[in-house]
């Protein structure tokens, strides 16, 4: 068990001396940016709380990926699902608080049961879990607007309005809640992943099902489990999201474009890597928006994904992922 | 032995447009359309194994060139379809190059940032792509030249395919997906053989989404080539079953006349009848018949099947 | 001739005669589709999916008002058929939608089509097969300025340029010299607004001190409205879509600026969108836009339009939010609508209901009280009037209407 613990430890972490220098280094530009130009501050801020945003839909894409291999097309749509589920919940007078938690729960199972009914018998096929992820993409958004129509709607924001100010720099008690949100999320799936008995099974049953299996990990309950706490994430995702997104069914679809951005610039395996990757995208997309005259508006998604392939060419694992042998 | 039911089809295509109206006739060569791009997409993914989420992308490149070239230039409609056809098969190429070092959900991601990047390129270039108010070409045309033009691009396309298919190209596409390795160590030259797939089918592609310009009444807008065409052309494809060219009709005929039929699902049709039922069913087919309609037919054809994998003549 | 002969021959005749009778009356009818002895039938493409679907409550609205119409009498005695086709903003659906419409179901009009790309696509069509294309539900210009190329085509509200001019006149007027920033969609529907704009400033263009595009597809405008703040203007006009309007709004209060004068466009300048922004923190007392419609506020429920509106409204679309000024648009034009084919009499053909159309001079009671509706040989466009309306009362307050009315905006 100790050698299997040492193991452990050398596997999780992919953070290279290269990337920190330039993480470092960027932090430090922010800084001294943001001490000389008020404007300057403005947007960093600005662009790490819409970062943060994009970093917490990232974090259940990578869960879902590092718990079972599959890429679900169809997160943002259950996290907007879910926010609804929440919404109901308020119209049923059911405070705010509560509310959230049962959704969380009720999001959970919700994740187990999509995996279970509907992945599982096709979670052997890349091309078949891609397409019944997007089919599910595309009802879950009709049944969305079914069931509540598509005309926006209002929601309190889970830590509310308040603005608070930093010298010239604005930002609300939503902003700073988002950000510490996302950032124990990563940090608990870390500690589940790191010095958990459950975080080395699911691991396990999705790096090595058969080896997995013959050690006694319960390979499916894992995978199904994966996807439920991935659902958690993305409910918490959502109800973060809406404030400044409001209650709508599109309204996690721009999200989600700049989510599967900032997965794949971190690492799709690192949860951390998700955040840090949305950050980072959150504040790029700001500065050269008030930069660069030629990064108008409607480059803005472009470059985003020119970003992403960029990454993709160069180092495939994104910044923090782990270098793979390809395996013969 | 195959070419009874080809026969078949091509008859009934042949009789079929003196049997419908105008509007329906519409539908069929949309369906044209749609066999088109997922043939493309097929021998893209069904055959080598890349998927690629981004072809309603290549269908938009079609369709603009063969919009530009008839609107600004005053081109004949038919004589853009080679040149869309040329240019969608060197963009293909460009994105074929990159995409050699990508493989399963990476390129997946990949295609799909290409699906949702181009669309955006008339609205930054707006004076010549005409920007979010489309470009129109004054040529327009009757629904019974469109159902002509449309399958008998269907046709060559098929044609093409086969050809394509059965050779040593082929092959080696197979190769490819079956196995890289075993490939590479039988002299089959990877990166040549996928970019070139990508080519292929990117040029399947251009020559629907220049179809689909057509039948839009010669209008192209960004808005026509969104994120779900190409979701569309995968789930169409899945539909049909990779890796095989008979079930590519029925992907077809699936993905053109759903939305003309969703809306008469009772309780949900009428509104947002389009998304649930299509979703609904696209689940289903996935859960129920994962090999598409070709595996489907596989099912009920194993003597034919051994006989033919007897033979050693054909593919 | 024999008996027989005779006989033959008068059966011969009146056969003739009968036959020509009935060709004569089926042929009537043939003449003019989607017309019978009981029904018109009418039809139109909506975004009941997709990037638009926040409109859809105005076909749900022009449904209500028409059902209303066929419980007191028709129109002219027939009842109207209205048959709403969903395209999802997709032109390329619109297009075959349209078709099977005008080749199937043979509609006698196309009525309210939504959407500047989807009517662009139908355009040149419709009008090659002389077929109504009215009241469509798009503020751009190009169907009024078209009217001898595109006779068949007509829109309903005032268009999006023309309210843009009205802007840049009242601030020439109320606020000289004011420093200008400038929010505007990056596309033909934003341009549009923002090149209006410019041309109601005249030479006070130059007071335009930061113009700001965003892109749909951006999650937000933060980054604009940081740039807006920190250009100096002291006046905001927006010309976006709701959510982002919204969140201009928002994002506004939050990083602190308080412009002398916000202007939004009136397509944003929903009550509903007004009120959730006012709950997400944003202050909206003072906002400005534009109206043309009855909307349903404490101050005028007491005309007859606005008394019209609730009780059809709760009767037949009960789901409906009259606080959506949506739905007053969709009973307008169905109103209009139902006006014209009345007009044109009960031998309905298309060319006479066109003509009814385009010799309009009459109040729509969904639209703003003092408001007409009036079209000419040489004026294509229905509604060309607008007042200024200022929001007051925070999260729960309305729109209050001032100043005069605006004439020949266009």
């Amino acid at each position: 068990m100790i050698g299997l613990a040492k193991r452990k430890t050398a596997v999780s972490t992919g953070v290279s001396i290269p990337v920190l220098v330039i993480l470092l280094a960027a932090a430090v530009f922010l800084v001294i940016g943001s001490l000389v130009s008020s404007i300057f501050a403005q947007q960093t801020v600005a662009g790490l709380a819409q970062g943060a945003i994009f970093g917490s839909l990232a974090l259940a894409l990578v869960l879902i990926y590092r718990a079972t291999e599959v890429i679900n097309f169809a997160q943002g749509e259950l996290a907007m699902a879910t926010t609804y589920v929440a919404y109901q919940l308020t119209l049923w007078h059911v405070t705010y608080w509560l509310a959230f938690f049962l959704t969380l729960l009720i999001a959970f199972v919700l994740g187990v049961v999509i995996q279970v009914v509907v992945i599982r018998p096709v979670q052997h096929s890349v091309i078949a879990v891609v397409i019944i992820t997007v089919g599910l993409f595309i009802l879950i958004d009709g049944l969305v607007a079914w069931k509540w129509g598509a005309d926006l709607k209002f929601m309190p924001a889970p830590f509310g309005n308040q603005v608070y100010h930093a010298g010239s720099v604005a930002f609300s008690r939503q902003d700073l809640g988002t950000l510490l949100v996302t950032i124990a999320s990563v940090i608990v799936l870390w500690l589940l992943f790191q010095f958990t008995k459950l975080g080395l099974a699911m691991r396990a049953a999705a790096l090595r099902p058969a080896a997995a299996s013959l050690v006694g990990v319960r390979v499916n309950w894992m995978l199904a489990l994966g996807w439920g706490l991935a659902a958690v994430l993305g409910a918490v995702a959502g109800l973060m999201t809406e404030p400044t997104q409001f209650l709508q069914p599109t309204m996690m679809q721009a999200i989600l474009l700049y989510a599967f951005a900032a997965a794949v610039l971190g690492g799709l395996e690192s949860p951390a890597g998700a955040v840090i990757g949305g950050l980072s995208l959150g504040v790029f997309l700001n500065l050269i928006g008030q930069y660069v005259g030629f990064a108008s508006a409607e480059l803005r998604l472009p470059i985003a994904f020119a970003l992403l392939l960029l990454v993709l060419l160069l180092k495939p694992n994104g910044l923090f992922g782990r270098r793979q042998v390809r395996r013969v | 032995m195959k070419l009874v039911p080809i026969a078949v089809v091509a008859a009934v295509l042949a009789v079929l447009p003196f049997l419908l109206s105008g509007y329906h006739q519409g539908l069929a060569t949309r369906v044209a359309i749609y066999f088109i791009a997922i043939l493309g997409l097929n021998i893209l993914t069904g055959y080598t194994g890349q998927i690629s989420i981004g072809h309603g992308a290549f269908m938009a490149i079609g369709g603009y060139t063969t919009v530009l070239l008839s609107a600004n230039h005053h081109w004949n409609l038919i004589a853009t379809l080679p040149v869309s056809l040329g240019i969608s098969f060197v963009c293909g190429l460009l994105v074929g190059v990159p995409a050699l070092r990508l493989s399963g959900v990476y390129l997946a991601l990949a295609t799909f940032a290409f699906a949702v990047s181009v669309p955006q390129l008339p609205l930054k270039f707006s004076k010549f792509l005409g920007g979010s108010n489309g470009i129109h070409t004054a040529q327009t045309k009757s629904h019974l030249w469109l159902y002509i033009v449309g399958w008998s691009c269907a046709a060559i396309a098929f044609a093409g395919a086969w050809l394509i298919l059965r050779g040593r190209i082929g092959r080696a596409f197979r190769a490819v997906r079956d196995s890289e390795l075993a490939a590479v160590s039988s002299g089959v030259s990877l990166p040549i053989y996928k970019t070139l797939a990508f080519g292929i089918s990117a040029a399947f592609a251009g020559v629907a989404g220049s179809l689909l310009v057509l039948v839009t009444n010669g209008f192209a807008q960004p808005n026509e080539f969104g994120v779900l065409l190409s979701l569309q052309i995968l789930i169409g494809a899945a539909v049909a079953g990779l890796g095989s060219l008979w079930g590519v009709l029925v992907g077809a005929v699936f993905i053109g006349l759903l939305p003309s039929v969703a809306p008469d699902v009772p309780l949900i049709g009428s509104s947002h009848g389009q998304d649930v039922v299509f979703g609904l069913i696209v689940v289903l087919i996935m859960l129920l018949l994962p090999n598409g309609f070709a595996g489907f037919l596989r099912r009920f054809e194993p003597r034919v099947k051994t006989a033919i994998k007897a033979d050693p003549k054909s593919s | 001739m024999g008996m027989k002969g005779r006989i033959l021959a008068v059966l011969a005749g009146a056969a003739i005669v009968a036959g020509i009778a009935v060709t004569a009356a089926f042929g009537a009818h043939r003449a003019t589709p989607g017309v019978s002895a009981t029904t018109i039938t009418i039809g139109g493409t909506f975004p009941l999916h997709g990037p638009a679907v926040l409109y859809k409550t105005i076909p749900a609205a022009e449904g209500a008002y028409f059902a209303y119409v066929n419980d007191h009498g028709g129109v002219n005695g027939r009842k109207i058929d209205f048959k709403v086709l969903d395209d999802g903003y997709d032109p390329s659906q619109t297009v075959p939608l349209t078709q099977q419409l005008v080749e199937q179901t043979k509609v006698f009009a196309i009525f309210g089509s939504l959407g500047t790309a989807p009517n662009l696509s139908i355009w040149s069509y419709l009008n090659s097969h002389q077929v109504p294309q009215v009241l469509i539900a798009t503020g751009d210009s190009y169907w009024g300025f078209s009217a001898k190329k595109y006779p068949w085509t007509i829109g309903y509200q005032p268009d999006y340029p023309g309210e843009a001019k009205i802007y840049g006149k009242y601030l020439n007027s109320k606020m000289p010299g004011a420093k200008i920033g400038v929010l505007y969609q990056n596309d033909a529907y934003g341009k549009n607004y923002y090149a209006g704009l410019r041309v109601g400033l005249g030479k006070a263009k130059e007071n335009i001190v930061s113009a700001q595009p965003y892109d749909a597809t951006a999650p937000n405008v933060t980054q604009q409205m940081l740039a807006l703040k920190s250009s100096g203007a002291n006046v905001l006009v927006v010309f976006a879509l709701p959510t982002q309007t919204i969140q201009a709004l928002v994002t506004a209060t939050k990083i602190g600026w308080s412009p002398a004068a916000t202007i939004i466009n009136n397509v944003s300048a929903n009550p509903v969108f007004l009120k959730i922004a006012a709950a997400n923190g944003a202050s909206v007392d003072g906002v400005l836009s534009t109206n043309y419609l009855n909307l349903v506020t404490t101050t005028n429920a007491n005309t007859a339009g606005a008394k019209l509106a609730k009780s059809i409204i709760q009767q037949y679309a009960s789901a409906l939010d009259l606080n959506d000024s949506n739905v007053v648009y969709g009973l307008g034009a169905a109103w209009t609508m139902t006006y014209a084919l009345k007009k044109a009499g009960k031998n309905l053909t298309r060319a006479g209901f066109m003509k009814a159309l385009k010799s309009l001079n009459v109040a729509d009671p969904f639209e703003y009280p003092g408001m007409k509706l009036q079209t000419s040989a040489k004026d294509n466009f229905p509604s060309e009037q607008l007042v200024f309306i200022k929001w007051n009362g925070g999260a729960s307050g309305q729109w209050a209407p001032f100043g005069q009315i605006y004439n020949k905006v266009r």
